[in-house]
């Protein structure tokens, strides 16, 4: 009884320790697209995310003065503060070779991804970061700065989610052997990739409060499930987990469509930016197994006889937070806070 | 290119890697401190070299020697960290002399398949965890983002180590253990270079 309470009160001050950080990390990323419309004339679009009234200190400039002009539109929708400018500007390539730099960006944990569309087809995608916090636009240099933004922005969103991580984390705790390994992973991957892209599309769609508050319950859920995995135990999870990673994965698809639909790309940049989002996810989830994976055998080589709380620990801690989180996003669906 | 030749540039490509003393770079990954951390290590070969070469030699000596390494190393890293970060700061020439000697130590008994005492190994785990763990935060201030770095920084410590450790565990065959111990030979010259060069340069081979 002494053991499990340690563990219970271990695994809560684990939950407290992540949940802050998991909070800290909770930050959508800022977006500018300067688009060609006409032979001599541009649109700038800034899309920075606001908490309640309150806008973080973030303003685009460009070397060529276009963003210090008052903008055109400016308003608020949907957790995004909106600014519009329309250039005109004669000239073969206005663009190339300025400088785009996001100020107050070095002060904050959040993104800005940037898109440029020329009419000839020429562009830039990139990702500027708070540690270089500008950059100098290469229309030629395009398409290879688009594949490795997307590709990393999907390995960041799952490496910096620790709720989707702790899922998956969950079921590894579950699972028994090797090939029911791979049922569970590839059912996980397929669900999340069929709702990441129905979502991302707009063919699905689900209130934020509610699918973070049951992607908490889906952590929630297989926590005590690895536990009873762990005492030997029997239950449908256990014996079908791949039902439950299918079931549980088609909601943290939709979660891991909140990365791309928050950046408000078009539906034509939208196919191809999914599909290497989608590839970084994978290549994220599978380098996070592979790590657990190499040092459970590693533990195993080592003969570690670990005390039954601390084999118990990992499954608690997953319960902790995933209750905590639980009840913190129920609170905001239904207008608690 | 010769043999000697190659091992005069990695000595000096490892000798430009060692940071100063009060001048620790942490990486910036923006994806917060932890991951930093993470990054720091993984981008340090000054960290990471011993720290794989220790494993080798501690797998070779067996579970329960590897079990006390893996506990100790890491608390060790954390310890000189916080050490840093509350304001130690050693001079950067005798860091890198340090570092230089736990190459030479570490990569000399894991070369020499050297079997001491259980608690002298601990005892260079502990001397090298505390040694990197200073020079990687000296001249940081103690903040909480500095404090995530380190706990990323000791958490890949720990998997790195758990890891490399069970690559030699279940080594029997004795050409395998052959090349393993070769490895930590390249360990110990390029330690041996690097100690060379502290010596006859001192603190311009770290960049201050």
């Amino acid at each position: 009884m002494r053991r499990r309470l340690l563990a219970l009160l271990l695994a809560l001050a684990c939950g407290l320790l992540g949940a802050r950080a998991a909070l800290a990390h909770e930050v959508r990323p800022a977006y500018l697209e300067i688009d060609q419309t006409g032979p001599s004339t541009y649109t700038a679009t800034w899309k920075q995310p606001v908490m309640g009234d309150v806008a973080i200190h973030l303003i685009p400039h460009l070397s060529n003065g276009w963003l210090e002009q008052p903008p055109a539109d400016q308003y608020a929708t949907g957790g995004f503060l909106i600014r519009q400018w329309t250039v005109r500007a004669p000239g073969p390539s206005p663009l190339q070779g300025r400088t785009v730099s996001i100020e107050g960006l070095q002060n904050t944990i959040t993104d800005v991804f940037v898109r440029i569309r020329l009419k000839g087809g020429e562009g830039v995608d990139t990702i500027v970061r708070p540690e270089a916090s500008q950059f100098r636009i290469d229309l030629k240099a395009g398409a290879p700065t688009a594949v490795s933004a997307f590709l990393l922005l999907g390995i960041e969103h799952i490496l910096t989610g620790p709720d989707h991580l702790l899922f998956v984390l969950g079921l590894l705790l579950i699972v028994r052997d090797r090939w029911m390994l791979v049922k569970t992973v590839s059912a996980f991957t397929v669900a999340h990739s069929l709702t990441l892209a129905a979502a991302t599309l707009g063919h699905i769609q689900l209130s934020t409060p509610l699918l973070n508050a049951l992607i908490a319950l889906s952590i929630l859920f297989v926590a005590p499930e690895a536990l009873r995995a762990a005492r030997g135990g029997t239950s449908l999870t256990i014996r079908y987990p791949w039902i439950v990673a299918f079931a549980f994965g088609l909601l943290h698809g939709m979660g891991f469509a909140n990365g791309l639909s928050t950046l408000g790309l078009d539906k034509g940049a939208l196919v191809g930016a999914l599909a290497l989002f989608n590839v970084g996810v994978e290549i994220g989830q599978l380098a996070f197994l592979a790590v657990v994976l190499a040092l459970i055998r590693a533990f195993r080589l080592m003969a570690l006889d670990w005390p039954r709380p601390v084999t118990a620990l990992p499954a608690y801690a997953i319960g902790a937070l995933g209750a905590m989180w639980t009840f913190q996003y129920s609170a905001v669906l239904l207008g608690a806070t | 290119m010769g043999a000697r030749r190659r091992l005069v540039l990695a000595a000096l490509a490892l000798a430009a890697a060692v940071p100063t003393a009060a001048q620790a770079h942490l990486v910036a990954t923006g994806m917060g401190p932890i991951y930093d951390g993470i990054t720091h290590f993984g981008l340090s070969p000054e960290d990471y070299l011993p720290v794989v070469a220790l494993a080798f030699f501690a797998g070779l000596r067996g579970p329960a020697t590897t079990r006390l390494l893996l506990a100790v190393l890491p608390l060790a890293w954390l310890a000189g960290g916080i050490a840093a970060m509350a304001g130690l700061s050693p001079p950067a020439a005798g860091l890198s002399g340090a570092t230089a000697v736990m190459f030479l130590l570490i990569g000399g008994g894991l070369a020499a398949n050297l079997d001491p005492p259980r608690i002298g190994s601990a005892a260079a785990a502990a001397a090298l965890g505390a040694l990197r763990g200073v020079a990687d935060l000296a001249g940081v201030d103690a903040s909480l983002p500095h404090l995530g770095s380190l706990a990323g920084m000791a958490a890949s410590v720990f998997v790195v180590f758990a890891v490399a450790a069970s690559l030699t565990l279940p080594l029997t065959r004795a050409w395998m253990v052959v090349a393993v111990r070769v490895s930590g030979s390249w360990l110990a010259a390029s330690g041996l270079l690097l100690a060379g060069w502290v010596w006859r340069y001192g603190a311009r081979v770290t960049g201050s």
